[in-house]
């Protein structure tokens, strides 16, 4: 190809030369870190402990339990189902309600420029902290005072919901452009004159942005909790998993990726609505 | 008024009153979320009945059980263990989905269709409700627990990869096709090297996500350090559940320290 590519400039320039096509970039560290990754990855591969000799029949196996989960689901679940789904969706909204009405302040402390520099520090780290550890972590933590309730699972959603969303928000509000900010300075504007009118109108639709996206994350993290006894989708799931009602499971299966896909479905054209504005009055 | 009084001054915006609506809405939603019988019961009383049992135990959070830590080692190799094998395999998968996937790689709109469909209905379905699902299935083990990552990670790789190809720079493809080459020689030829670098990065992502996930797979027996989890939990013996977080914390840290460092080498 690279032959293709020069020919018909040398052509034209000068008499034939012989194209010689540069020698390939040679990376010794390349082919050594490579070929570390794979013998640590085939390590890996051989100590852990399946028997990878039973997953030749694995696809059989799954294909034989797909079909009954799915060849004639229990339809007669369904409404059960969904007021289970109803009781999931609860607590992610409840969730992220609570998340966004507490990392909203915390959030705008923690961005450069506003908050004192400890309370950045502190909070930055609590926000990193907090996204470390799994949702399902934090309800069994919180379960021991609130019980196995709903509740349990959305204040299990709002902490962890205040890792994600501070740590968005001050990022939000550090990417915003410094103009308005200094426009607002200038007028003589106090810290919060500062915040309410150089960064806000800048940032708000990053914020609603992503508080819709959190409550996608949280519907599909509050199907997991019900798998700890909070109640929900998951509670009903992880039973008829254990009796291995399989046309049960299905038809909760179809519940959940019916309800997921359009509750994504609808947050994401609100996003791009925000983000983006609406196509047919910059036309008009 | 504005514009009577000031002929110079463009009129207020309207649609103020969308704003009011989205917040009537979400008023509403929440006041049926909170609505007793059918919302989240938000009853003060029973936390304040656990009030004092419960704040002891979480107390017993900031004394982890070090003596504790001999057993938790292995279950920490096989979470680590589990992120790696499911990291692996999921992004072999990954490349060719991913290029069935995106609109350069793969100009068919019925197949990329079919495949996008199938991903979405992947993503719809939580890492762990696939694990609780694959335990009853296979049995209780690393097995369930890595295919369930391989499934979550397929989902998030293929999605933000074939992204990424989508908006790449479709100079090269239009080069070899004007070359002659067939769809298969774009793919490989021209488009390829330009899919390594965000292949990596989101395989490296994903990775980092299955290191979260793979810590609580166990709770419904996918082996791990969930297992661990389950079993003090039902204990309520909340200094060890706090060195399993300890140790969640430290390993989440480093991965992402280890990660971090390869991406900015790729880049």
């Amino acid at each position: 190809m690279t032959a293709l590519n020069t020919a018909p400039r040398t052509s034209r320039t000068a008499p034939a030369r012989p194209v010689t096509p540069p020698a390939k970039p040679r990376n010794p560290w390349r082919v050594v870190i490579t070929v570390a990754i794979t013998v640590a990855v085939i390590l890996v591969f051989w100590s852990v402990k399946v028997d990878w000799a039973r997953t030749v029949n694995l696809p059989a196996d799954i294909a034989r339990y797909l079909w009954l989960m799915f060849s004639n689901p229990a339809w007669d679940k369904v409404p059960e189902a969904l007021w289970q789904t109803w009781r999931s969706v609860e607590m992610a909204w409840v969730g992220c309600l609570l998340g966004i009405v507490i990392s909203f302040p915390l959030s705008f402390l923690a961005a450069r420029g506003i908050g004192p520099a400890p309370v950045r520090f502190v909070l930055r780290g609590l926000f990193s902290l907090i996204r470390a550890v799994p949702e399902i972590v934090i309800a069994i933590v919180i379960l021991s005072v609130t019980g196995l309730t709903p509740l349990t699972g959305a204040l299990a959603l709002a902490v962890n919901g205040i890792g994600t969303l501070g740590k968005w928000g001050y990022e939000a509000i550090e990417g915003v452009h410094p103009g308005p900010i200094e426009a607002v300075h200038a007028a003589g504007g106090s810290r919060w004159q500062t915040v309410r009118w150089g960064i806000w109108p800048q940032a708000s639709p990053e914020f609603v942005s992503f508080w819709l996206y959190r409550f996608e994350i949280n519907v599909r993290a509050s199907a997991v909790l019900g798998l700890i006894g909070v109640g929900g989708i998951g509670d009903m799931l992880t039973s008829y998993t254990q009796y291995r009602e399989w046309p049960t499971v299905g038809a909760l299966l179809i519940v959940v990726i019916i309800v997921t896909v359009a509750i994504d479905l609808t947050s994401g054209a609100i996003r791009r609505r925000i983000t983006e504005g609406s196509r047919v009055r910059d036309l008009a | 008024m504005s514009a009577a009084e000031y002929p110079g001054l463009p009129a207020k915006p309207g649609g103020r009153w969308k704003i009011w609506l989205a917040i009537g809405i979400i008023a509403a939603i929440t006041a049926v979320t909170l609505a007793p019988g059918i919302g989240v019961d938000f009853s003060l009383d029973a936390i304040l009945r656990n009030w004092r049992n419960g704040t002891e135990k979480i107390g017993q959070l900031l004394v982890p059980d070090w003596s504790f830590f001999p057993r938790t080692i292995a279950p920490l190799w096989e979470t680590i263990q589990m992120a790696i094998i499911a990291s692996v395999i999921g992004a072999i998968v990954s490349v060719p989905l991913s290029m069935w996937a995106a609109r350069l790689t793969n100009p068919n709109p019925v197949t990329r269709g079919i495949v996008r469909t199938l991903l979405n209905i992947v993503r719809a379905v939580p890492d762990l409700l696939y694990a609780a699902v694959l335990v009853a299935m296979v049995g209780v083990g690393a097995l369930p627990g890595i295919i369930a990552l391989v499934l979550f990670n397929v989902g998030i790789v293929v999605k933000l990869v074939s992204e990424a190809i989508e908006s790449g720079d479709p100079g090269p493809g239009e080069a070899a096709r004007a070359a002659g080459a067939t769809q298969t020689q774009i793919n490989r030829a021209a488009l390829l090297p330009d899919i390594w670098p965000p292949f990596i990065n989101q395989a490296l992502y994903a990775f980092e996500l299955n290191v979260r996930a793979s810590t609580v797979l166990g709770l419904v027996g996918a082996g791990g350090l969930g297992l661990l989890i389950d079993a003090v939990r039902t204990f309520y013996r909340y200094d060890q559940l706090s060195l399993i977080i300890l140790e969640i914390l430290v390993v989440v840290v480093l991965i992402d320290w280890a990660s971090a460092v390869i991406r900015k080498r790729v880049k």
